[in-house]
Parts: C-alpha cells; structure tokens; sequence
C-alpha cells in the first residue's frame, strides 16, 4: 500500500507532531476553561462595569481571526521584553480566545441554574465567593459539559494554525514533508486522520465525563 | 468533461492510425496539441514569493517567473496575454499539477531530487543561491560569527534549509517559519537573528531597507535550480517546454531573457555560454 | 499601507462575505436534511447521520477543501475553485448546522408535543406550526455563532486558489513585509463582518420574541 510506505518512512515525524499537538490543545484547554470561568466570575461580581467589560472583550475576540493575536503575542512580546517560547506564546492566544467562547458558554448554563439556590445559599449563610465556588460552579460546568466539549474540538483544529510561528504540530509537519515531496495528499490525509483520531479521543472523554455526571441533571 | 476526453482519445487514436505510427505512439494525447489547440496556457504559480511571483499594489500577478511564462505564451501563441494563471500556496501547488488541471507550474520553485519523485521538472530557468539575511543590529559579518549558541537562524519549511543549517552553523539555534514575512519579522523582532532564504529574494528585501538588513557575502549553496514543473510522463510537452528553456538561458532568445532578468534583478544575467564574456 | 492595498482588501473582505453568504444557504439547507436524517426512524439513516457529522466535525477544513477540490472532476480550476470553496463551506457549515437543529428539536418541551398530537395535528402540521416556529427560536444563537464561523473558515480556501481576505492580506504581506499594519486592516474587516452578522442575529431573535415564551430552554 502507498500510504503503508508513506507512514512507515514519515511515522516518527507525524508521531512528534502529534505529540506537540496534544500537548498544545491540552494546555490551552485547561487553561481557556479556567479563564472562561475568571471571566464568569468578572461578569457575575464586576457589577455593570465588569459586565460591559467582558462583553466587550468577548465581541472582539468572538469575531476576530484568532492568528492575529498568535502573531502580537509572538512577535510582539519579545520588544516588551518576554521573549516566551512559541508553544506558549500560541497556547496564550488560543486561550485567550477560546476563554471568550467557554465564558459564553457558561452564561448559558448559568442561566439554567434556579434561583431559588441563590436564596437558599444566602440563608445559610454562604459568602458571594463560596457561593459561586460551591453553588455556581460545579453546576454551570457539569450542565456545560457537552458544549465545551464542542469547544475543545474547535480549539484542537485550531492549533493547526501555530505552524505559522514555528511550533512543529502536525499540519506544520504536513507542510514539511509536502515541501518536501511535493505529495500534499499524502502528507495532508494521514494528518487528517491523526485529528480525526485526536477529536474521538477528546469526545469519548467528554462524552464519559456527561455521562458521569448525569445524576445531577 | 468525460465526453471531451473520450473525443480527445478518438482522435489522438485516429492520427496515429493516419500516420501509421507504431502502437505505442496511440496513448494520451500530449498536452502540447491539449495546449496549442485550446490556444491559451493554463499556469499553477504562487503569490506570495517575490521577485519571482508576487501581486502589486493593484492586486496584479507580476514577478520574474511570470514574466517568463509570457515569454512561452509568446512562442506557442504569438501573444504574452493567452496565459491563465491558477494562484495557490505553497502547498495547493502539487495536486494542480497532478490532477492535471494545470500545464505547467512556476513561482520560486527549487528543483529536489525528493520532488522529482512527483513531478517532472524542465532544466533550470534561473540560478537561485540561498544566502544569509542578517540584522544590522546583530553585527555578524560572516557565517563564522554566526555559528555560535547566542544566535538565532530562521528557516523556511523545507529540509534543505535544516540540513543547510546543521552543515553550516551547527551550533545555532534555528526556528522554522512556513512564510518568508514570518522569516522576516522573526528578525525584526529580534527572535532571530538571521534567516536563510533564496539570494534573489534576499536582495530584493535588503535593497528595500537597507539600514535593517544586511546580505553575507558568503553563500550556502552557490547555485541550486528553479524550475518549470509539470505532470511526468508527457515526453513530448516536457521536450518543447525543456528546449525553451535552453534557448532562453544560452540561445536564441537570450536577448528576451536578459531583458526579464535585467528588469527584476537590475544586472545582466549570467553569460549565455562561458566562453562568451558580457 | 497605500491605498490601492487597502482597496483590495475590501474587495477581498467582499468575496469573503459572498462565498460566506453563500455557503450559509447551502449549509441551512444541508443541515435541515441532515436533520431529518437524525430523527429517521431507521436506525442505519441515524448511524450515517452520526457517521457523517462526526467525519466533516473532526477533519479541518484545509483538508476538507483539498479533498473535494481534488477528486471533483467537474470542476475546472477557472471556474471551480469558488463553487468548490462553497460546497466546502457549506459541508461543514451544514454539519454544524444539522447539530444546531438537532439540539433545537431535542430542547422542545415534551408537553408540545402530547399538546399537537393532541390536538390531532397532522406531521406536516406539526412540523410547520409546531417544531419549525420553536426549533427557530431556541437554534438562532446558536446558528448564528456557526454563521460567523463560516465567514472565518472562508480563510482556509487560499489552497485551492480562491482568492478571499485572508489570501489577499498574505499577498501583501509578502510583498511589504507590513505584517502587524495588513494583518490589523484585516482583522477590523472580519470583525466589522462578523459583528454586522451577530448584530443581525440579534436583531432576529428579538423580531421572533414572543411574549410568555422563554427563549432557552429550561
């Protein structure tokens, strides 16, 4: 088979880049979920500043391509002085823009919460911190769980786009090996496959997490 | 589409019968009779690799490539317009040729031995070097102070230039960018210290800012090949475009060449035969 | 940046925006079918929907592109590679879509349901005075976040020679190495875009606000 050959002369190279984009799309996952969630608690305690604020930040990167901000953080950050490595450059940025996305998210589900919890946690005596920490959050994430799961997808395709400042992630391996054959089917189809395989594994694993929890519903 | 391919079979089958050519002459037409009957050339190239093909400020394909294309569409039609041009990135390149949807491609495109495996390659139209693009700012002056831990090199996305950099300068640290601007903003924001790019492309962004970048004199490899590529196996359409090519560089239209060359790289192209010196 | 490289960008902020548009019909009407093949009620119309939404979900759209462009026949590379680009955009913008509706149908409170058969509704009935009228109201946020995807995927569609935003900007930039400048103007252009198509859903959703109804599903 063609691409029998093909993998098993390039395997090694697809398998690092795999490797960095797992990495990657882990990394800014986590930490786009935790800063969707900083931005919730912005817009539930900032009062209507704090509201307008993260709307604000929301709409901008909401519709704005998110290669943009790759590129400012990784060119730009090193003439302030932060000359940070490009994973992390790019991982910021996803997460900067995918944080918007799962705060969003989260409205949402904070919406579903009912009220009566609100009063209920105030007469025994919970502050607005804990409140939000024991009461807010653990239900807003579990009700999210589906939707964040479509995020994270979004995101893992996303950081196909930090080839473009040096990150060695599977469609910059793609590239490489094209420039170098000239095979662009090849090189692109078995990447395919790999994110095909990486977007199973992120929807098993958000799909056992709903299923974990589903008592609560 | 399938209708006009069985037609074009029928037909290519009845010439040879004509001309009581031996059987094996009665396979796929060549493109060459595809492209003189359909009377306009149908061109793969990229945009984004100046001087060789690039846009304009209106927006325009222009570059050395693709004046060089011109010149072909002047042979075979006796007119530079009857060129239709497909732009796509680096890596849309090779399916257009492979699926056949395009004759012939051009844009910066080095010749590798690892590409030829793919798709057909004429004799080179251009001698392009790779050469090192530093920042003034760094103060390196030769591939010796280059080589060493504290520097930093940019790369484009092809082997070569790693393999160049291992051979070269082992001991610097390299980055790997898949567009020249990214190669180019790496040293402006001090990312980099030097990249590695073709030598016509160096010095065209040099003569552009010249207080921000400099050329080493030295080179990394002083000639490799940038070609016209096309789909194997057409022999006949591979010979007319090859030949084209030799008259160019060192024959009957040597003038016409010189005259390209001259208006993108402002010097005389290299002699059109060795012992004939300009 | 001059004014001629600014000019170009908005006509390429204009393709964008009309293979988008025209990606969105294509995609509604893919997702709608796609639909109905989710709620068939033989198992295997359901396992190729599934099937077929998890295929288009997981691969990127680069890819995507490559592979309809590419084994099209029909299409020519003068002519081809904009329909191309829409069917592409509307391939993934109709599985988004179909997910869109799907969530729309499935958050419809079972009471309207017992209440139309109830009722005696006829399926066509139901369909049209029932499911569509609320599939709308709870999908719309939700579609119109695809929408403004599908204008931002556009991008990728450079591979296949589609000349588009982002395509035009990489051409300047390579040509003036004004990196942060062109990619700055095109940014504002999408974001200008894709605020306009938010705006417009928003405006959408409070014209269909109907009183007593709660948007979201409880």
């Amino acid at each position: 088979m063609r691409y029998s050959a093909w993998f098993a002369t390039y395997g090694p190279s697809y398998l690092d880049g795999l490797g960095w984009t797992a990495l990657t799309a882990l990394g800014a996952s986590a930490g786009a979920i935790l800063w969707g969630c900083a931005l919730l608690l912005i817009r539930l305690a900032g009062g209507r500043g704090g509201a307008r604020a993260v709307d604000a930040y929301v709409q901008l990167f909401r519709n704005t391509p998110v290669l943009l901000p790759i590129y400012l953080i990784y060119f730009g950050f090193p003439l302030i002085g932060l000359p940070w490595p490009a994973v992390v450059c790019g991982g910021l940025a996803l997460v900067l823009q995918n944080g918007a996305y799962v705060s969003e998210i989260l409205r949402g589900s904070f919406k579903a919460i009912d009220r009566v919890q609100f009063d209920a946690a105030r007469s025994i005596g919970l502050s607005p911190w804990k409140t939000f920490r024991k009461v807010v959050l653990p239900q807003v994430l579990v009700y999210s769980i589906p939707a964040l799961g479509n995020q994270v997808v979004l995101l893992l395709k996303d950081t196909s786009l930090l080839s473009a400042i040096s990150v060695t992630e599977l469609t910059m391996r793609a590239k490489l090996l094209t420039e170098q054959t000239g095979a662009a089917y090849e090189a692109f189809l078995v990447v395919a496959v790999l994110y095909l395989l990486l977007v199973s594994v992120t929807e098993v694993i958000f799909r056992t997490a709903h299923r974990a929890v589903r008592w609560s519903r | 589409m399938r209708r006009k391919a069985l037609t074009s079979t029928v037909v290519a089958g009845v010439m040879a019968l004509a001309a009581l050519l031996p059987a094996a002459a009665a396979q796929e037409k060549s493109r060459l009779d595809v492209v003189l009957e359909r009377g306009e050339l149908i061109v793969v190239t990229m945009s984004t690799a100046p001087p060789f093909a690039f846009t304009d400020d209106k927006g325009q394909l222009v570059g050395f490539d693709i004046d060089i294309v011109r010149l072909l569409a002047q042979a075979l039609f006796k007119d530079p317009g009857k060129v239709e041009f497909v732009i796509v990135t680096a890596e849309g390149r090779w399916p257009a040729i492979e699926s056949g949807r395009a004759d012939l491609g051009v844009g910066g495109t080095t010749v590798y031995p690892d590409r030829a495996l793919r798709v057909a390659f004429t004799r080179a139209f251009i001698d392009s070097g790779i050469s090192i693009l530093v920042s003034k700012k760094s103060g390196i002056k030769s591939l010796e102070d280059l080589n060493q831990e504290k520097y930093t090199v940019a790369n484009l996305n092809n082997p070569q230039m790693a393999e160049r950099a291992k051979r070269f300068f082992p001991k610097t640290k390299v980055l790997t960018f898949d567009t020249p601007s990214a190669q180019f903003l790496a040293v402006r924001s001090g990312r980099a210290h030097a990249l590695q790019i073709d030598t016509p492309t160096a010095d065209y962004f040099a003569a552009q800012s010249k207080d921000e970048f400099e050329v080493l004199p030295q080179l990394l490899t002083a000639s490799q090949n940038n070609a016209i590529y096309l789909k194997p196996g057409d022999f006949k359409w591979w010979q007319w475009l090859d030949t084209a090519v030799a008259e160019l560089r060192s024959g009957s239209w040597y003038p016409q060449y010189s005259e390209v060359y001259q208006k993108w790289f402002g010097k005389n192209p290299p002699p059109q035969k060795f012992y004939l010196q300009r | 940046m001059t004014s001629g490289s600014l000019l170009l960008l908005a006509q390429a902020a204009g393709v964008s925006l009309l293979l988008a548009a025209a990606a969105i019909v294509l995609g509604t009407a893919v997702g709608a079918g796609l639909t109905a093949m989710a709620f068939s009620r033989l198992a295997v119309v359901r396992a190729a929907y599934r099937v077929w939404v998890y295929l288009v979900r997981g691969t990127p759209v680069l890819v995507l592109a490559l592979l309809v462009f590419y084994a099209l026949p029909a299409l020519d590379l003068r002519t081809g590679p904009y329909l191309a680009g829409i069917l592409v955009l509307g391939i993934y913008a109709g599985a988004l879509f179909a997910e869109v509706f799907r969530g729309g149908v499935l958050a419809i409170p079972r009471p309207q349901w017992e209440s139309g058969r109830s009722l005696g509704l006829p399926p066509g009935a139901m369909l049209r005075k029932v499911v569509a009228p609320l599939v709308l109201r709870y999908a719309l946020p939700p579609y119109v976040n695809v929408c403004v995807m599908a204008v931002k995927a556009s991008s990728v569609l450079s591979i296949i020679s589609v000349w588009e935003l982002t395509f035009a900007a990489r051409e300047i930039i390579e040509r003036t190495l004004a990196v942060f400048t062109v990619l700055g103007v095109a940014a504002a252009l999408y974001f200008v875009m894709c605020l306009g198509i938010d705006r417009a859903g928003k405006w959408l959703e409070r014209r269909l606000m109907v009183r007593g109804f709660v948007g979201e599903p409880a």
